[in-house]
């Protein structure tokens, strides 16, 4: 086997991450769309793409397909499933050999699927990674796992363990994950329909309602930079605005752009918003009136529906993934929440005992840690360059032998698998 | 894309990055290339203002006979280091501090490392045709595990062979379909050098050579540059397509593939809607007349 790095690629719905194992950062992220020549006419998309010549080597990739006029864009990923496997070969084939520039044949690849993925979908991925592009190995690992293992990071060596609540939460929308041992609890999974768009649109309708200066055209663009650059979660809304209020000077932030069209300058003030906008994960109500549920309920929840005896071990390591759980502060008010929650229940639980039952504490942990934009990739690159990765990974020699269904399973690996957090 | 890009979009876009940054930040970064070439960026002994670009290639051996350190020390200047980082073959090394104004330039140079030190073998046979002067040694480059491209100049030619090996039985077909293209386009566009390929045998050219693979899995393809190809003002354009061309047959056979199966999968698609109509409908309750059944 040769010492070449590993391949890692993330595709998920909005951006693609890809990069070699061993880096602490991805090497690309591009947004996960495809710009394919496309005629007009009848039939389904493959009848309407079916092209002659070299006409299906016209294509981009990333941004540049983002920018690729007279093409139409398409994202092959939805739901963070591969929906368009014609796409998606195409895609990879431009990953590998436009961006990366590896040659497949002498590369491992982990790629990664999200929970629920179906065992179909991973023999199509394993279908065009043996037969197109003839690579030796590879493994397919669940994003929410390899969340886990980006969280080692904050810990020392012996407490690596693969048990874990994954709070994932991107653009679209966010997961709750329990992890145990390696393997997610499927049932358990559940869905909060807020994610940074939201709390883009939420700073849009703030803005819009106060501020004149913003061009109409750039206002969600405003929004999202004034996301990305000043908003933090506070402990506790009124002392926050309270804060404001008597010291407006220290608090009150100027953002400046320029308007695209005119290119005059614009200023504006950034108030409230920077705290009410990640505000809404824990206040839904603000942006979303049917929705009332907020986080720290909904981890609370996914924790105590799972099997009793992984309760603890969960509890003890909720692992924080994706770019909108980056607000300053989001971890701790996350961990405040849910703790007071479980004291608030083991106290019930003691009072209405009568004081006999004296319940063990639950302790209660949220990790941060910096690579939480790229967790998946970076759990990804760590495992990947560790030499049991290359032991679980299935090869090309048992693909020719067994055939795609083998990659229906892939092993866990990479830390003690009976933990000692129970 | 029908052609590979000629430079290292990770190192280009790595360095551009770095050399922009308003302040130095660290790095480290490992990256590789076709062909086997391993790169990475680091800063030495920790230190942000300087950065090292290392790579490490299977060729680069056979290439130092060839004249690549001279080609490098052209190519780069004071960047080269004398003596490359341990486990490297090559190391530039940049100050931060000393960038020449165009920094974009710089990265672009930088990220061309790979395609410089594989053209010093073929500058030097270049320009032994143009001096009409026959070799009387064939230069052989290692650049795969068991594959290796073989050159010689003679007086009113330049002679290029790569050996390559297939590792699946199914790219052999695609590959020998692909090179027949090739073979044809000769006919549509005179300028093009000639082409030949064989299969499993070494072509006549190479007898006599120590170490020559044989067996169904391996191919010869066979360049026939001739002095128009080699001219100073084409010899970077031949270069650069040529340098590239294993990777370059290997991605085509990966691109056919990826063909196929999308037309195998909207064949399926197509089958799977004709046995669909042939299912028998649904069994549906015969009514004979107002409330009775049979």
């Amino acid at each position: 086997m040769s010492n070449l790095p590993a391949c890692v690629i993330d595709n998920g719905t909005g951006y693609t991450k890809m990069g070699f194992a061993g880096n602490s950062e991805p090497q690309y992220i591009v947004p996960s769309a495809i710009a394919v020549k496309e005629q007009a006419g009848i039939g389904d998309s493959a009848s309407r793409r079916s092209q002659r010549g070299i006409d299906d080597l016209d294509f981009y990739i990333g941004d540049e397909a983002l920018s690729s006029p007279n093409y139409s864009v398409k994202y092959p990923i939805r739901h963070g499933m591969v929906e368009d496997w014609d796409l998606m070969e195409k895609f990879w084939e431009q990953c590998i050999f436009k961006y990366l520039r590896a040659e497949p044949e002498d590369h491992y690849f982990l790629l990664t699927e999200p929970p629920l993925n179906l065992p179909e979908n991973r023999e199509y991925t394993a279908e065009i990674m043996f037969e197109s592009f003839n690579v030796p190995g590879i493994y397919i690992a669940v994003q929410a796992v390899l969340a886990i293992a980006a969280s080692w990071t904050t810990r020392d060596v012996g407490s690596r363990t693969l048990t874990g609540c994954v709070v994932d939460s991107g653009d679209g929308v966010t997961h709750v994950i329990p992890v145990v041992d390696g393997y997610v609890i499927g049932s358990c999974i559940k869905h909060i329909p807020i994610a940074g768009r939201d709390i883009t649109y939420f700073i849009q309708t703030l803005l819009r309602e106060r501020e004149q200066g913003i061009p109409p055209e750039q206002s969600l663009e405003t929004a999202k930079a004034i996301k990305e650059r000043y908003c933090y979660v506070c402990p506790d809304i009124v002392t926050e605005f309270k804060k404001y209020d008597t010291d407006p000077q220290k608090w009150l932030k100027a953002y400046n752009g320029v308007n695209d069209v005119t290119k005059q300058p614009f200023s504006i003030d950034v108030g409230y918003e920077r705290f009410l906008g990640p505000e809404i994960f824990f206040h839904p109500e603000f942006c979303n009136p049917d929705y009332r549920t907020t986080i720290s309920e909904v981890v609370d929840d996914v924790i105590s529906g799972c099997p009793i005896d992984t309760r603890r071990g969960l509890y003890k390591n909720i692992v924080l993934s994706g770019g909108s759980t980056m607000f300053k502060d989001f971890g701790r008010k996350l961990g405040r929440d849910i703790k007071r929650r479980v004291n608030y229940r083991l106290q019930l639980s003691e009072e209405l005992s009568g004081g006999k039952l004296k319940p063990t504490p639950i302790d209660t942990n949220v990790v941060s840690h910096h690579m939480q934009r790229y967790a998946v990739w970076f759990g990804g690159s760590l495992l990947a360059s560790t030499p049991e990765f290359y032991e679980v990974c299935h090869t090309k020699a048992q693909y020719d032998e067994y055939g795609p269904s083998i990659c229906r399973h892939n092993a866990v690996f990479g830390a003690m698998t009976f933990s000692d957090c129970r | 894309m029908i052609l590979l890009e000629e430079n290292n979009r990770v190192i280009y876009e790595t360095l551009k990055a770095k050399f922009n940054a308003a302040k130095p930040e660290s790095v480290n970064i490992a990256a590789v290339d076709f062909d086997g070439v391993q790169y990475q960026i680091s800063n030495p002994d920790g230190d942000k203002g300087v950065i090292n670009l290392s790579a490490k290639m299977r060729m680069y051996e056979d290439l130092v006979a060839h004249g690549v350190q001279d080609l490098l020390k052209r190519e780069y200047g004071d960047s080269l280091l004398d003596a490359p980082e341990e486990g490297f073959d090559v190391t530039l090394r940049f100050e931060l501090a000393s960038l020449p104004s165009d920094k974009e330039a710089m990265a672009k140079k930088a990220s061309l490392l790979k395609r410089n030190c594989f053209a010093s073998v073929f500058e030097k046979y270049f320009k032994m045709q143009e001096a009409e002067t026959a070799s009387d040694e064939t230069a052989i480059v290692h650049y795969h595990e068991e594959e290796a491209v073989y050159i010689s100049a003679q007086t009113d030619r330049v002679t290029v062979i790569f050996s390559t090996l297939f590792k699946d039985p199914d790219d052999i077909v695609i590959g020998k379909v692909f090179l027949q293209e090739f073979k044809d386009a000769r006919k549509a566009h005179q300028q093009a050098p000639q082409v030949l390929f064989s299969y499993g045998e070494p072509p006549a050219e190479l007898s006599g050579q120590p170490n020559l693979l044989r067996g169904d899995n391996i191919g010869y393809v066979t360049f026939v540059l001739f002095p128009r190809h080699t001219t100073p003002a084409n010899r970077d354009n031949t270069i650069n397509l040529i340098h590239q061309f294993r990777t370059y047959l290997h991605y085509h056979i990966k691109c056919s593939k990826a063909y196929l199966h999308s037309r195998m999968r909207s064949k399926t698609s197509e089958f799977l809607k004709v046995l669909n109509r042939a299912k028998p409908e649904a069994m549906t309750e015969k009514k004979f007349g107002v409330g009775k059944r049979v």
